[in-house]
């Protein structure tokens, strides 16, 4: 009786899929799960002739990814001594809005511009600078909501390469990865809330988790990369829970962490590599250990318990791996990927290599056999790939932004 | 009990019981090198990686003022060898306690002549890195201690040993290219106006005073430490006292000079803008690019660095262009060397380079000729003799651009001939309680 139940739930869902495919906004950092997967289905990743682009734009130099909210696009670049948010229509490119402000290059061992990525929340865009301005925007036209900037108001120290984590809307809340465990403002008014103690900061997005059980969750805590450890504070007042030391070198301490139930992957570049706790208890335990992949940028994607992510720094030439997240145990390597990036969506790795290449096929711990490999944007590329609504977005460091149909045809 | 825990559990257990380690490997430690590392960031790590790869070396101990890089790189030599290494905030301490056979110098510039003397003194035989000063007369004292104290110094001058480079010096010398009239040597990357960035306050596991040494004391400035410290003039010399030594080490080692006859260096900082240094902020102050000219007895030998608009007009971004009669020989990094012949029949010959990434160098090379010197009581190729002359022609054009005029050297009495101005500038004031070095 239960496996027959369990079977025609099964075909409702089948028969589901196949009249209507799937879509999903991407309304902020590693997209709406905030794990690196779309839930979008039904899309395309064949063409027969070259990959439809619906349409390209100059955003100007920088990492920023794209987040898309309600047909609405945002991301931002440097342009000639200001930093440039654009928002865009997702679907056509016909661009609504820009707010620019006066920024430094910031080019310190590369290229420089804009390294976080912005945030749609209740019709409104947040951002936060690398040197510390904050803005609340109106999704509509772009009007400021409210501003400051914390290194004025508060002599925030800024960590070698800037901020660079995206701003997350909790509640009310707008936590920053600022300070040495985060910074939470009232989201309405900018107002501090809370604040940590005022040392450098990493580089992540903080990460919303409730550890615990179904039945007796913990309360919502932030994990933050810190100068030399990884942070797990509570949301509502700051409270540190728990500290992981984790050195990487030149304090580079960027990807964020990746969470299964009790368990927390961290993953940083430099030659570091990654281990993977147990925090039920409260304390972190740590499970494993390994230099399989070393994540020096863009986050590894956890998908039906294996990882798949980036292995290696800018300085080389980067793989593309598989990791098994229970024992760490590699799977497979692509060498000579490069330090682009991952999405995974349907089942499918959506790539973005380090050279502009979009490189697509089923995400399996057997290999990575690509259906589709086909040239995007070119140049240098360290910014993953985000899918929102039939359209994979694409963007090179210079700021070449590319919008590829992968929508079926009606 | 994870494995450092595990490891501190067996240290105290040995400790306890009166031995200090495995006595099955007890025979095979003795026989190995005890190497010391002062100054462990980036490139000392790479050149330690070398020394425990070697086989022939046990990291006895590092030594830097930055807890955090000393925390990471014990963590290598754990993970690359399983030996827990000693760690030390003051190098002095460490050469006091370790008494160790090699002592690797990888801190900035304006810390070698301390470091390397007072290691030569404790007995060790030194790896320096390039150049052996950041002022003329420091150079001086290193050479002047390694010859009274019989030790060996090898210096980073890995391009001394790299193949493509013994090649290219080989195909040089064999007159393929013919007489040689002219030699450029060019370090090109982009770049642009520099903005100022706020002074802090030094992070709490740096010793930012004793970082600062012998030179002045500045406000700490993330893009001074780690790694942006070559830009500053405190702490050394610029693009030419650092790409500028290997290349023009190329040169002595082609030609077999010794020094130039005259040199003349102009340059500034025409796109970065002026220098700023005050208590809220500050900029680099190293020249953004720099032309500096070596009349040599049968040549002459151009440098020349910017750090703005690349140098997307000509093939190569770095190197050495040797010109002879019968065409042009680049000499690269990455780009290994290529020979365009003048004639329009000639036949451009190519070899590309060999180099361990990702840092692209060949220090397992020198590493390896360093330990064989040590076996075989033989010099080093890059010996401190080599390298000492090859240092000179950076700091000479350093002091050339001070006293925006052209210098000459007297390598006999190792000054700059009628020029007290220029002189003066062999050597800098050191802070207290520091002492220059006597030569």
């Amino acid at each position: 009786m239960r496996s027959r139940c369990a079977l025609s739930w099964i075909l409702i869902l089948c028969s589901a899929a196949s009249l209507a495919a799937r879509a999903s906004d991407w309304p902020h950092w590693r997209g709406p799960q905030r794990n690196g997967i779309s839930s979008e289905t039904g899309w395309v990743s064949t063409w027969p002739d070259d990959p439809p682009i619906a349409w390209r734009a100059e955003v100007g130099l920088g990492l920023s990814s794209v987040v898309v909210s309600s047909n609405r696009l945002c991301t931002v670049g440097h342009v000639e001594d200001n930093d440039v948010i654009h928002c865009f229509e997702a679907d056509t490119g016909k661009q609504l809005w820009t707010h620019a402000y006066r920024a430094d290059l910031g080019d310190k061992y590369f290229q420089g511009g804009t390294t976080g990525s912005p945030t749609w929340e209740g019709g409104r865009v947040y951002w936060i600078s690398r040197w510390g301005d904050v803005f609340c925007l109106k999704g509509d036209d772009g009007q400021v909501v409210w501003k400051r900037n914390l290194r004025e108001d508060f002599a925030a120290r800024v960590p070698t390469w800037g901020f660079s984590g995206a701003p997350l809307v909790h509640g009310d809340l707008l936590l920053l990865n600022v300070g040495d465990a985060g910074v939470a403002l009232r989201k309405d008014t900018g107002r501090t809330v809370w604040q940590s103690e005022n040392k450098d900061s990493g580089y992540s997005t903080p990460l919303p988790v409730r550890f615990g059980s179904d039945n007796n969750p913990g309360p919502w805590l932030a994990l933050i990369a810190s100068r030399q450890s990884y942070v797990a504070v509570r949301i509502a007042d700051g409270k540190e829970v728990w500290r992981i030391r984790w050195l990487t070198q030149y304090d580079v301490n960027a990807a964020d962490p990746v969470v299964l139930g009790n368990q927390v992957f961290i993953s940083t570049g430099y030659g570091k590599g990654g281990a993977l706790y147990d925090v039920g208890s409260g304390e972190p335990r740590e499970l494993w250990k390994s230099k399989a992949l070393r994540t020096q940028m863009n986050t590894a994607v956890l998908y039906e318990g294996h990882l798949y992510g980036v292995d290696g720094d800018t300085t080389e030439k980067a793989s593309l791996k598989c990791l098994e997240f229970s024992s760490g145990k590699e799977k497979w390597s692509q060498p000579d990927f490069g330090s682009g990036g991952v999405t995974i969506a349907d089942g499918r790795l959506i790539a973005l290599n380090g050279s502009g290449e979009l490189l697509i096929g089923p995400a399996s711990p057997t290999g990575f056999e690509t259906t589709t490999r086909a040239q995007i944007v070119g140049g240098q590329c360290w910014t993953a790939p985000v899918l929102a609504k039939g359209i994979i977005y694409c963007r090179n460091t210079d700021g070449a932004l590319a919008a590829v149909n992968v929508r079926k045809s009606k | 009990m994870n494995r450092r825990g595990f490891l501190r559990a067996t240290a105290v257990m040995a400790a306890g019981t009166g031995f200090v380690g495995p006595v099955i490997r007890g025979a095979e430690r003795t026989r190995k090198y005890r190497v010391a590392l002062l100054g462990s960031g980036w490139w000392g790590k790479n050149i330690l990686t070398e020394a425990i790869a070697s086989g022939e070396c046990k990291v006895a101990a590092l030594a830097d003022v930055d807890a955090s890089a000393l925390e990471i790189t014990s963590d290598r030599v754990q993970e690359l060898s399983g030996d827990k290494p000693k760690t030390y905030g003051d190098y002095r301490e460490l050469l006091e306690k370790e008494k160790p056979d090699i002592v690797i110098v990888a801190a900035p510039d304006h810390w070698h002549a301390l470091m390397t003397i007072d290691a030569l003194k404790a007995g060790a035989h030194v790896y320096l890195e390039k150049p052996t000063g950041h002022t003329v007369n420091e150079s001086i004292a290193i050479l002047r201690t390694a010859r009274a104290t019989g030790k060996t110094v090898q210096v980073g001058l890995h391009r001394r040993v790299a193949p493509h480079h013994l090649e290219a010096i080989e195909f040089l010398r064999s007159n393929a290219i013919g007489k040689v009239g002219m030699v450029r040597l060019f370090a090109h990357s982009g770049g642009g106006i520099e903005q100022p960035s706020m002074n802090e306050e030094p992070p709490a596991d740096l010793d930012w005073n004793f970082w600062c040494g012998p030179a002045p004391l500045r406000p700490f400035n993330k893009r001074i430490h780690p790694g942006g410290w070559r830009q500053y003039l405190d702490f050394a010399n610029g693009i030419l006292g650092d790409w500028g030594v290997h290349w023009l080490d190329q040169v002595l080692w082609w030609s077999e000079e010794t020094h130039p006859r005259q040199v003349y260096c102009t340059g500034g900082r025409a796109v970065r803008g002026p220098a700023v240094l005050n208590e809220k902020e500050q900029t680099t102050d190293a020249p953004d690019h720099q032309v500096a000219t070596f009349a040599f007895e049968q040549f002459t030998c151009v440098w020349e660095h910017r750090q703005f608009a690349g140098n997307a007009t000509e093939k190569h971004n770095i190197g050495a262009y040797f010109y002879g009669e019968k065409g042009v020989l680049h000499l690269g990094w990455r780009d290994g060397w290529t020979f365009y012949p003048s004639a329009k029949s000639g036949k451009v010959v190519h070899q590309d380079a060999r180099l361990q990434e990702p840092d692209g160098h060949s220090i397992s090379l020198l590493w390896s000729d360093f330990l064989a010197a040590l076996n075989s009581e033989r010099p080093p190729t890059a010996n401190i003799e080599v390298a000492h002359r090859a240092s000179l022609l950076p700091l000479l054009g350093m002091i050339s651009w001070r006293v925006q005029r052209s210098i000459a050297w007297d390598a006999g009495s190792e000054q700059i001939p009628h020029d007290a101005e220029a002189n003066r500038l062999l050597s800098r004031p050191y802070r207290a309680p520091w002492k220059y070095p006597a030569a």
